[in-house]
């Protein structure tokens, strides 16, 4: 009710006892006569009288639905299902001794080992990239080839249904292929993967992400995405397919395929892969857009935590590597071998430096405000579609099911342009590679056709680099308003795919749109339509996704031209600012209807007042340095938590006293299970304990995947023994006390990333423990220019 | 030999803007002696060569502004475009008493004149794939086998739709006469190159003949009869397949089974403890 009283009751509850019972949660098994009422796993009916209070949330703090049940798809949630990943280095004895064994050289062949897994990282990454590209090519060629003969065929005998259905048809067949994957084999591997790879460098383990299984169906499903019309892009999948490819090769085995190739093994542990996990999405934006600072800007402005100068330097050795191997594979491919400053490498095109006048920043601007209004209404509609998908579009075959009917969609949207615009140019004057007659006359092709007829990517080139004539406006209209509404109906089906290039080809239609018009309106001005193309490309996805720094480089690498940048950076400003008005980035968006507790970049402001106390959870489940197997067994079994402080056993063991305990350390759940599958236990607590000979290979060889609890068979005798944590436990784990202020606790784990974070008294007993989910769940919210802070409630079904 | 020249190279690049001043008017005594080593190093049969390479020149471009449209200057010109292209090697390879001529008229001076028009026409040449016409393996090139055919086919086609709109005023009768042989002429014409554009490989008079005969046959005479039904099933089929995925929402949205609604999950909170144990006090 009011927080003085809080604070009023620790300080009597710490120094005399009145009374009250045991603070701190115990099983049932210790104490079967303990007048504790609250602690008991399965009793928890005892706690809804004091539902009263939660309207209120834990601070008066806005609580928008203070319910029991909640609909899914809504956004004030969090799921109980993510576990955070162990970033701190748990400093016990273990890893002492290791140290003491292996000396300075060892640091050297590490570090030296590090190099050796960036390079790997990146020629990998660009390698699957190339494949991935290849593929596309070919098969687009291949089928769109097939599309002209028999529409040339059949416009002649006015059978046009043909080739319509056999494009449906087409369409179909290939993105079924790739949705069954998704839907069935491996849902992570769905959409874009950045929303996925940016929670899991944010410190949330989100389940089989970089997986080499995600990583088939992965490169498969874009592959599918792309040549079945999809309006999808491959950039995104292949940001995280470098993020398995780092992943995987940083480890030295394979879970999947059982095989250990005993290397690397002191990479085993997630802080060690998750700077490779950043480096390997640097490297995949790299190979995606042949763009390396842009790479490795991505990892720094949506992964890390903190400026860490070797890792960028590591990570930029990386990009450049992908981008080199890239590069080297395409020249060799387009029969320019060895030439690796060939133009036809550079994703968006070779972009010319465009001169821009003073009185053209206004211009800009209203590109960016424009690219912002028109992002944040694609947001919506995703989010309002996503919504509907979470709720009623649950089971794999309606997914399937809906993904070819968008490809079916996409294919009718085409071809309907195709069949009612009359839009034609002559032969020959602008680059097109199937060049359609349909209803045009003999030596002219079909506008639209052109642009339908190839992959989204090389469509973007076209309408950044024709001139400024080959569109009529009225096409370029109609193509925005169905490409708009494609991408955002696109996105968040079970394929996988981006929504990187689909929007630079919104936008960049609607530049070249807004461009004619400015030509229209001042007939004397010679208007450089690629500018505007561009600029409007960069609003749109800036409006989008909301990225800053990285999207700003990424376009300029793309097109070869850094004098371009000031009228990107103008234009991403005003779209991110326009576009935060209304509604958040796809990304956060998602991440937030998926319930995951990401932690924003700075904490909640004005929070000051919000004490770890009421952060934290209160009954703490802690472990004695000497503990009985019974009850770490019985422990791990009732609950799901992840790190058990543990602690000074009491003193006395009256249950009727306050027994805050003395914080000793901290074990996690992991550590518990090695020790119980190895059996490091001893039958007599008393005895001298035997020095095994154990050392941190046999936590390393269970990593990733531990075994669950009930995968250990514990035999009954084997409960009375006891086992003595100390050696394995993090002896001098981060706490705070129960009075320090919210951002204060934000801060340490944003930097740190830690995982649990005991809350201890003036004497240094545990109180409470602080996990991710407990700081996630105040979020601060952002709408037209109102904000405030709520609390979010958490749910493990979701 | 060696102090000559080195002077002359040293006067020619201080003093180039006074040379011509000084041969009227004497200002400076020690021109003199420039003005006599300038004409000296420079062989007759350069400066022969160098007019001849100038009239070729001249009459090339001529020729080929006169046929810039219809396109026909890779056929008419060249006789010239074979002149200038010859009077240009002779002067590059022609040396004179140890003096090349190559060396006093190319790549001497920032303005490179001489280089700029060549390649300019040079350029009009290739941009044109006029070499494309001809068949280059005797010694005087001749009109290739494919230019020939391809020369014969338009004739034809083009007289047949002239005699036709002569003698008949209905565009109908012209189009179904002279189908055959333009049918013929376009199948030929893609045959010419690979990506049966034409751009890559044919000589650009075939190119703007064949475009000619296309503008004629499908906007002038309006023979490309397309459209003729307006694709009923068409139309019907992408009415059903646009109709589908609302059916399909509609149908997912009223017939998906009521799932339960996820339980928010209890947190144990210090405040809640405290209410209780302090509730449980009082009570």
């Amino acid at each position: 009710m009011n927080n003085s009283n809080d604070n009023v009751n620790f300080i009597v509850g710490d120094s005399t006892s009145i009374g009250s019972t045991s603070d701190t949660a115990r099983l049932i098994s210790n104490d079967e006569a303990s007048t504790s009422n609250y602690t008991q796993f399965n009793k928890t009916s005892n706690y809804e009288h004091s539902d009263s209070d939660d309207l209120h949330g834990s601070h008066g703090i806005r609580r928008r639905h203070p319910v029991q049940k909640i609909e899914p798809g809504s956004m004030n949630m969090l799921s109980a299902k993510y576990e955070s990943l162990d970033y701190d280095t748990c400093e016990n004895h273990l890893l002492l001794d290791e140290e003491r064994k292996r000396g300075y050289p060892f640091i050297v062949k590490k570090d030296m080992a590090r190099w050796f897994i960036i390079l790997l990282i990146g020629a990998i990454t660009a390698l699957i990239a190339f494949i991935i590209d290849i593929c596309i090519e070919e098969f687009s060629n291949i089928k769109y080839k097939e599309l002209k003969k028999s529409v040339d065929k059949y416009v002649l005998m006015d059978r046009l249904y043909i080739p319509y259905l056999l494009w449906v048809l087409s369409n179909i067949c290939v993105v079924f292929i790739g949705s069954i994957l998704v839907a069935y084999v491996e849902p992570v591997a769905s959409g874009s993967g950045i929303p996925q790879v940016k929670c899991y460098l944010n410190g949330v383990k989100v389940p089989r992400v970089v997986r080499i299984k995600t990583l088939v169906v992965k490169a498969i499903g874009v592959i599918s995405a792309v040549v079945g019309g999809l309006a999808g892009g491959k950039e995104g999948p292949m940001i995280h397919c470098g993020s398995v490819v780092a992943a995987g090769i940083s480890q030295g085995k394979s879970t999947t395929f059982n095989k250990d190739f005993n290397i690397f093994q002191y990479f085993r542990d997630d802080h060690e892969k998750r700077e490779f996990v950043s480096a390997g999405a640097a490297a995949g934006v790299s190979a995606a857009f042949g763009a390396p600072i842009g790479g490795v800007l991505f990892s720094l402005e949506e992964g890390a935590s903190f400026w860490n100068q070797a890792l960028t330097w590591r990570t930029f050795f990386g990009t450049v590597i992908a981008t080199f191997t890239l590069n080297f594979a395409l020249s060799a491919y387009h029969g320019h071998p060895g030439e690796l400053s060939f133009p036809g490498l550079l994703n968006l095109g070779k972009m010319e430096p465009f001169p821009f006048q003073f009185y053209e920043l206004p211009i800009f601007m209203l590109f960016g405000a424009i690219g912002g209004i028109l992002g944040a209404l694609w947001n919506y509609i995703n989010y309002r579609l996503a919504v509907f998908r979470i709720r009623y579009i649950s089971t794999p075959w309606l997914r399937v099911v809906e993904a070819c009917m968008v490809a079916a969609a996409s294919a009718t949207c085409g071809f309907l342009m195709m069949f009612l615009l009359n839009d034609c140019r002559p032969l020959g004057e602008d680059p097109t590679k199937v060049p359609l007659q349909l209803y045009c006359a003999d030596g002219e092709y079909s506008v639209m056709a052109a642009i339908w007829f190839q992959t989204p990517e090389a469509s973007v080139r076209s309408f950044l680099h024709d001139p400024l004539g080959s569109y009529k406006p009225m096409s370029i209209l109609v193509f925005v308003v169905c490409y708009f509404l494609l991408s955002t109906w696109t996105f968040g089906l079970a394929v996988s795919s981006g929504i990187f290039i689909p929007n630079l080809l919104t936008g960049a239609a609607w530049g070249r749109l807004l461009a004619l018009g400015m030509q229209a309106i001042v007939p004397s001005m010679t208007i450089n339509s690629a500018k505007y193309a561009l600029i409007g490309a960069a609003a749109q996805l800036g409006g989008v996704v909301r990225m800053t720094i990285s999207l700003t480089v990424i376009i300029i690498e793309t097109t070869g031209q850094i004098s371009n940048a000031l009228p990107i950076i103008i234009t991403l400003v005003v779209a991110k600012w326009v576009g935060d008005f209304f509604s958040e980035g796809i990304y956060d968006i998602h991440i937030q209807l998926a319930a995951i507790p990401l932690l924003p970049w700075e904490p909640p402001p004005l929070a000051h007042n919000v004490y770890a106390s009421e952060v934290m959870s209160h009954p703490v489940f802690t472990l004695r340095t000497v503990e009985n197997v019974g009850h770490i067994v019985e422990l791990l079994r009732l609950v799901s938590y992840n790190g058990f402080p543990v602690v000074d056993p009491p003193l006395t063991d009256d249950a009727e006293v306050t027994t805050y305990k003395r914080l000793r350390g901290l074990i996690l759940r992991s550590q518990l299970i090695v020790l119980l599958q190895n059996k490091l236990y001893n039958e007599n607590a008393n005895t001298s304990w035997p020095n095994l000979n154990v050392d941190m290979k046999i936590f390393r060889k269970e990593y990733p995947r531990f075994p669950s609890i009930a995968e250990l068979e514990i035999s009954e005798w084997e409960k009375t023994c006891t086992i003595d944590l100390r050696p394995y436990m993090n002896p001098s784990p981060y706490t705070l006390p129960h009075r320090a202020s919210l951002p204060r606790l934000f801060r340490l784990f944003r930097a740190l990333g830690l995982r649990h974070l005991p809350i201890v008294n003036d004497v240094n007993e545990v109180v409470g423990m602080v996990t991710r989910k407990d700081i996630a769940r105040y979020r601060v919210w952002r709408h037209c220019g109102h904000m405030g802070m709520e609390e979010l409630v958490l749910s493990n079904e979701i | 030999m060696a102090n000559p020249i080195m002077l002359f190279l040293f006067c020619l690049c201080y003093f180039t803007r006074s040379v011509e001043v000084s041969d009227e008017n004497k200002l400076f005594p020690h021109l003199q002696y420039i003005e006599n080593s300038h004409t000296l190093p420079v062989p007759e049969v350069c400066t022969e060569l160098l007019n001849n390479f100038a009239q070729s020149a001249s009459n090339f471009t001529l020729c080929s502004i006169k046929n810039a449209w219809p396109v026909t200057l890779c056929k008419e010109c060249i006789d010239q475009y074979v002149m200038f292209k010859s009077k240009y090697d002779e002067l590059l390879k022609t040396v004179e008493n140890g003096t090349s001529c190559k060396t006093i008229y190319i790549s001497h001076d920032r303005l490179d004149a001489v280089l700029e028009y060549y390649n300019g026409i040079l350029n009009v040449w290739e941009k044109g794939n006029c070499n494309a016409c001809y068949d280059w393996s005797g010694p005087v090139p001749v009109l290739s086998n494919d230019t020939k055919h391809f020369d014969k086919m338009f004739k034809e086609t083009m007289n047949c739709i002239a005699t036709n709109s002569t003698t008949t005023n209905m565009s109908d009768e012209v189009c179904e006469r002279c189908m055959q042989s333009y049918l013929q002429l376009d199948l030929f014409y893609r045959s010419l190159s690979k990506d049966s554009i034409g751009l890559d490989s044919v000589c650009f008079d075939i190119v703007d003949s064949m475009n000619t005969t296309r503008s004629i046959w499908s906007k002038d005479l309006n023979c490309c009869k397309l459209r003729k039904t307006p694709e009923v099933i068409f139309l019907v089929c992408t009415g059903i397949i646009s109709f589908l995925p609302i059916l399909f929402y509609v149908a997912v949205r009223f017939c998906s089974p009521i799932r339960a609604l996820p339980n928010i999950l209890k947190e144990s909170r210090f405040k809640q403890s405290f209410l209780r144990s302090s509730s449980g006090r009082i009570n």
